[in-house]
């Protein structure tokens, strides 16, 4: 078995890079949720999981190495450039196709049609606002604790960023993986997919609440 | 003036006319079909139980061969057809079905082993050979011997009218769509193509042409309900009629499919019947073997829609606010079986009535269905007035129908006969060149602008639409299942009314181009004459043959009608046809007129009958008991095909060494 | 029977071959008969109200897939959409959008699956051109003549072109039509074409690679076919390619 690397079947990498793309960014988003949702468990737990970010437990002081978050930010900052990129080819990007989408949509009654332009509509606003939360977490490795975060998200103002983004990146996740399960084929009937769709809903609706406590939580830590 | 020249030209795309395009372009010749539609839309494709060819592979279709297959025809024709052409479509039938495998079609198979099946409301469990397996299998189907009709599930002419189509999409023959024939090109000899209006631009066109061949399908849409496709008009019909030289043969036989829904009138199949369900009435009790104790529900249509309407007249009809109707009970055959081969079925059901066919019963009534009659053709598909004129399919009177048509054989037909008309057709382009009279073409060319003209600027008050519902509910009422004298006489009479009323249409949009009421306008004034050739016809024709049941005589009547009716129209201006009629020679043919097997056996004789039993008794004596049963059938009627389609059909049967009954027989 | 309530029909009109004509609107009032459908209610507006009131059927039983159109939002075929369907007797009819309009509710679909019979070459090619018609046909596994009649039963009306809003975007996309087809002939053991020839044809952006799974296609197709599990086996067939 070998993997055949040939400009010709360009569209076939493309299409299979959006969707591990998406399927990558979508895992880190999850579980960087869930870590930054150790602020729920106290100060402690959370600067616990930052200090093992920064790979504490490598070093002799204990300090780790804060910019091994600054790699990763660089390493998601890589990935969603090749998912917008890619994803880019299937947006409508003239005026002729945005028109000829609101004419069908305007037609045509199909709900998950809708639910893909609020995917779209949702990546465009990420594409606004993630650079902006890269930059602050990447420029400042050393900031990731509650303090840090604590200061970042109420003193600092940044919080009027990261509420949006997480409402948009929750409900863009969610509906991408959705999407790509049925892309690829794991909804096998119709009563799976429906089935697929109510999870997804879930998942997003869980990860937001969650979210937004997170980012409550870090209230009191802001003096 | 837009003339377009082609080899072999083709008015219709549905089964018949694709396979004679594919057969003309096969060989080289320059091939263009037009159409009212796209053609897969076109009515082939509703055609839903299947074709009937002898392959014998299932286990009920052993035995089975051209023979058995001709027999049937012949008797449930009624002995109307031509035998002749009987016997090239029987021959060529399995033929056509390994081509269409060929080209894509999924003919459902042979599974080996035991399966269940209902025959005459008992479970049955069938044996199907190992042999067999993979083979293409058959279903039960009226007026048969053995399970012949082929099938894919139920959309058996869907997947062979897309695997045709197809075909002629991979050879590059262009179908120009939307397009209406409204007049043949002739000088009184020979046809020279048509003359055809765009239904989209309006523009009229000359499509000039060696061959041209009619395969428009039927002419049910004169009458109120039909099972038919809203364009099975009779407009191929109409432009040979106007001619004035063409002839139609036995207009009057007109076909009542026994199960179409109450009250639209959408069919559902014989295969319904076939695969084991039952007819029953208002109390629920079936009652067709009262009648036809042998055949039950699966006697031929013509015979199951009479009984049908004669319990109706009994007082047993259920009653509904469109008049009375009996039940069709599929409940039997399980929902496993009428969820994977009665689909349609269902489907049609559902959304049509609201019922589930797998616990309701289904409101069905006897509908016209079917035209036997069409453009009279010999055998070799090509009008005996007109040269160059060929025509197929439900459109023609080749006469392999007769008085009634089997359930498969129509789908046959189209598929068997555009086979062996194709090669005819194409025989025929290349021994003739093309002769371009653009006068000739232009004459007619300005004679159907001047009746747009006239429709569209003229001072005509008549709707189109009220004449055409006026025609439908006259057919419906004096030329249906049952027909008398005074009936028929008022039908013409009525319809003559209308024929000149017809001349002096009138239209509200004034449009040239799209324009649905001038189409109308165009079509109802050809339907309106063609509606009258049936009439007449069925009135002149004074007895009962196959579908057309006189109750003022009711026997059939060989010494005196034991010949083909044929239809011409010489005056434009009169108002009703010329009937002329074309004996069937009794010595001449392989099965002589004998009792069908349905009812009592009243059938006045001819005289030639005995004789030639006597001459066929003779022959096969002289023959000896070695003669194989193609050297009998030779020795009876010989008959012509094109050299490619005259070897014999290999069957399963053939290939056993030593067939044994255990292998293949029935363990019920 | 008892008078029948009145229904309301919103019809798209506009003639693209009459020069002052612009797309509108109109309304139009009907009385309801028993087990109406909007075949049967079109041909009365046409007769009764306006005989030049353009659409298109042939068979009228759900069968041949000409006449769909966009009915209160949602493409079907009008033929067997029954009017009692609506309880608030409103009826709105658009063209299906995506295809060539002809005049008001009359598109042509005939001459888009033609020219994508054309460009995808849906037709079976036999894996040998030596076939006797006298012998004894292949046998074939019944249980694959099954599966492909499943497929074979679209009828080519259009919905999942217009429902597709990937189709309207992008002007050369195949749509779940033509995948379908495709994927029809894949599984057909008849055919000689192998998954790297099916690549040529749909493994882009315009086919299974440009596809986005809106499954506008799944969620209309008046013959309930499987369009999102055939479009995803498509899919991991021609991805598979890229692998040896």
């Amino acid at each position: 078995m070998a993997i055949k690397l040939t400009i010709k079947k360009s569209s076939a990498w493309l299409d299979l890079s959006q969707s591990l793309s998406g399927v990558i960014l979508a895992v880190f988003l999850w579980t960087h949720l869930v870590l930054v949702s150790s602020i729920l468990l106290g100060s402690d737990a959370m600067n616990w999981v930052a200090r093992t970010m920064e790979l504490s437990f490598l070093s002799d002081d204990g300090h780790g190495y804060p910019l091994v978050v600054t790699g990763i930010a660089m390493g998601i900052a890589a990935l969603a450039l090749v998912h917008v990129l890619v994803a880019l080819q299937k947006l409508p990007m003239s005026l002729r196709q945005q028109r000829a989408l609101r004419q069908q949509m305007q037609v045509i009654n199909h709900s998950d049609t809708r639910l893909w332009r609020w995917q779209a509509i949702t990546g465009v606003v990420i594409l606004l606002l993630l650079p902006v939360h890269l930059w602050l977490i990447g420029s400042a490795p050393e900031t990731i604790g509650p303090q840090g975060s604590a200061d970042r998200i109420w003193n600092q103002g940044v919080w009027m960023v990261y509420l949006p983004l997480l409402l948009t990146v929750e409900l863009h996740a969610a509906i991408g993986i959705y999407r790509v399960a049925l892309k690829w084929g794991a909804a096998r009937d119709l009563n799976s997919r429906s089935r697929l769709r109510k999870i997804k809903t879930i998942v997003s609706v869980l990860f937001i609440t969650v979210g937004i406590a997170s980012l409550l939580a870090f209230l009191p830590h802001a003096s | 003036m837009k003339l377009i020249y082609t080899d072999s030209l083709v008015v219709g795309a549905g089964l018949a006319g694709l396979r004679v395009a594919i057969a003309s372009k096969e060989r080289g010749l320059d091939t263009l079909v037009l159409s009212l539609i796209p053609a897969k839309r076109s009515h082939s494709a509703a055609a839903q139980g299947g074709m009937q060819a002898s392959l014998g592979n299932a286990v009920k279709g052993m035995g089975d061969d051209e023979d058995v297959h001709f027999q049937d025809t012949v008797k449930g024709s009624d002995w109307g057809c031509d035998q002749d052409v009987a016997r090239m479509f029987a021959h060529c039938a399995p033929k056509a079905v390994r081509e269409l495998a060929t080209w894509g079609v999924p003919w459902s198979r042979v599974s080996a082993g035991p399966r269940d099946v209902i025959v005459n409301a008992q479970k049955v469990t069938l044996h199907e050979a190992q042999e067999a397996h993979g083979l293409i299998n058959a279903r039960d189907f009226g007026g048969t011997k053995k399970w012949r009709t082929c099938y894919t599930a139920d959309g058996t002419g869907h997947s062979l009218l897309y695997a045709m189509d197809n075909k002629a999409i991979s050879m590059d023959i262009p179908v120009h769509e939307r397009i209406e024939a409204l007049a043949l090109i002739h000088d009184g000899k020979r046809c020279h193509g048509v003359i055809a209006r765009c239904l989209i631009t309006g523009e009229l066109r000359a499509y000039v042409a060696k061959s041209t061949t009619i395969a428009t399908g039927g002419y049910g849409r004169i009458y109120e309900v039909s099972t038919n496709a809203i364009i099975c008009e009779g407009i191929g019909q109409a432009l040979a009629l106007e001619t004035g030289v063409a002839t139609l043969g036995n207009m009057e036989a007109v076909q009542f499919h026994p199960t179409a829904i109450v009250p639209v009138g959408i069919l559902t199949t014989e295969g319904c019947r076939g695969d084991g369900g039952l007819l029953r009435d208002k109390d629920g009790y079936r009652f067709m073997p009262d009648y036809e104790s042998d055949k039950k529900e699966l006697a031929s249509r013509d015979v199951v829609s009479r009984r049908m309407t004669e319990h109706i007249r009994k007082g047993k009809g259920v009653d509904s606010p469109y008049g009375p109707h009996l039940w069709l009970d599929i409940t039997l055959l399980g929902r496993k079986h009428i969820e994977t081969n009665l689909r349609e079925v269902q489907e049609i059901c559902e959304n049509f009535l609201g019922i589930d066919p797998a616990k309701d019963w289904i409101p069905v009534r006897p509908t016209q269905h079917y035209s036997m009659g069409g453009i009279r053709t010999n055998a070799t598909g090509e009008s005996p007035q007109l040269k160059g004129l060929f025509s197929v399919g439900e459109a023609a009177c080749w006469d392999m129908h007769g008085f009634n048509r089997l359930g498969g054989n129509s789908l046959a037909e189209t598929v068997v006969g555009g086979m062996i008309i194709g090669k005819y057709v194409a025989d025929f382009c290349e021994n003739n060149s093309l002769e371009i009279d653009t006068q000739l073409a232009e004459r007619f060319m300005q004679q159907v602008q001047s009746e747009i003209d006239l429709l569209i600027e003229g001072d005509g008050h008549e709707s189109a639409f009220a004449l055409k519902r006026e025609m439908q509910r006259i057919m419906m009422d004096y030329v249906g299942i049952f027909r008398n004298g005074p009936e028929l006489d008022k039908a013409v009479a009525e319809l003559k009314v209308l024929l000149e009323r017809s001349r002096k249409l009138g239209l509200k949009c004034k449009k040239r181009h799209a324009n649905p009421e001038l189409v109308e306008a165009l079509r109802v004034k050809r339907m309106l004459k063609v509606a009258l050739t049936v009439a007449c016809g069925a009135a002149a024709r004074t007895e009962s043959r196959g579908a057309h049941a006189r109750e003022d005589f009711p026997q059939r009547n060989d010494r005196d009608w034991l010949n083909r009716t044929l239809a011409s129209w010489p005056d434009a201006d009169a108002l009703e046809p010329v009937l002329n009629y074309e004996a069937l020679d009794v010595m001449k043919m392989e099965l002589p007129p004998g009792y069908r097997g349905y009812g009592i056996n009243n059938a006045i004789v001819h005289p030639d009958t005995e004789k030639r039993e006597q001459q066929i008794a003779n022959i096969l004596a002289e023959l000896g008991e070695d003669a194989d049963r193609y050297q009998r059938q030779r020795a009876l009627m010989p008959f012509e095909l094109p050299e490619s389609l005259q070897p014999n059909n290999e069957r399963l049967s053939d290939t056993l060494k030593s067939p044994s009954a255990n292998a293949l027989g029935e363990k019920s | 029977m008892s008078q029948g309530r009145q229904l309301t029909f919103n019809i798209f009109r506009y003639d693209p071959q009459e020069p002052n004509d612009k797309p509108k609107m109109v309304r139009y009032q009907l009385t309801e008969t028993p087990g109406m459908t909007v075949f049967i209610a079109l041909n009365k507006l046409r007769e009764e109200q306006d005989t030049s009131l353009q659409f298109d059927f042939v068979c009228r039983a759900g069968i041949c897939g000409s006449c769909a159109m966009v009915i209160n939002g949602f493409p079907t075929l009008a033929c067997r959409t029954l009017t009692a369907k609506y309880p608030k007797g409103e009826i709105t009819l658009m063209p299906l959008p995506g295809f060539e309009l002809i005049g008001d509710l009359s598109v042509n679909t005939g001459k888009f699956m033609r020219e994508l019979a054309e460009r995808l070459k849906l037709w079976l090619h036999p894996k040998s051109n030596d076939i006797s018609v006298h012998r004894l046909e292949d046998p074939m596994d019944p249980d694959e003549a099954a599966r492909l009649y499943e497929l074979e039963r679209c009828v080519e009306c259009g919905v999942c072109v217009s429902a597709c809003a990937t189709k309207q975007m992008r002007e050369t996309f195949v749509g779940a039509v033509g995948m379908m087809k495709i994927a029809r002939f894949e599984m057909d053991s008849r055919d000689a074409r192998t998954a790297e020839d099916f690549y040529h044809v749909i493994g882009n952006q315009d086919g299974v690679f440009g596809c986005m799974t809106l499954l506008g296609c799944q969620d209309n197709c008046p013959k309930d076919l499987p369009h999102m599990q055939q479009i995803a086996y498509l899919r991991r067939k021609m991805a598979m390619t890229l692998i040896r």
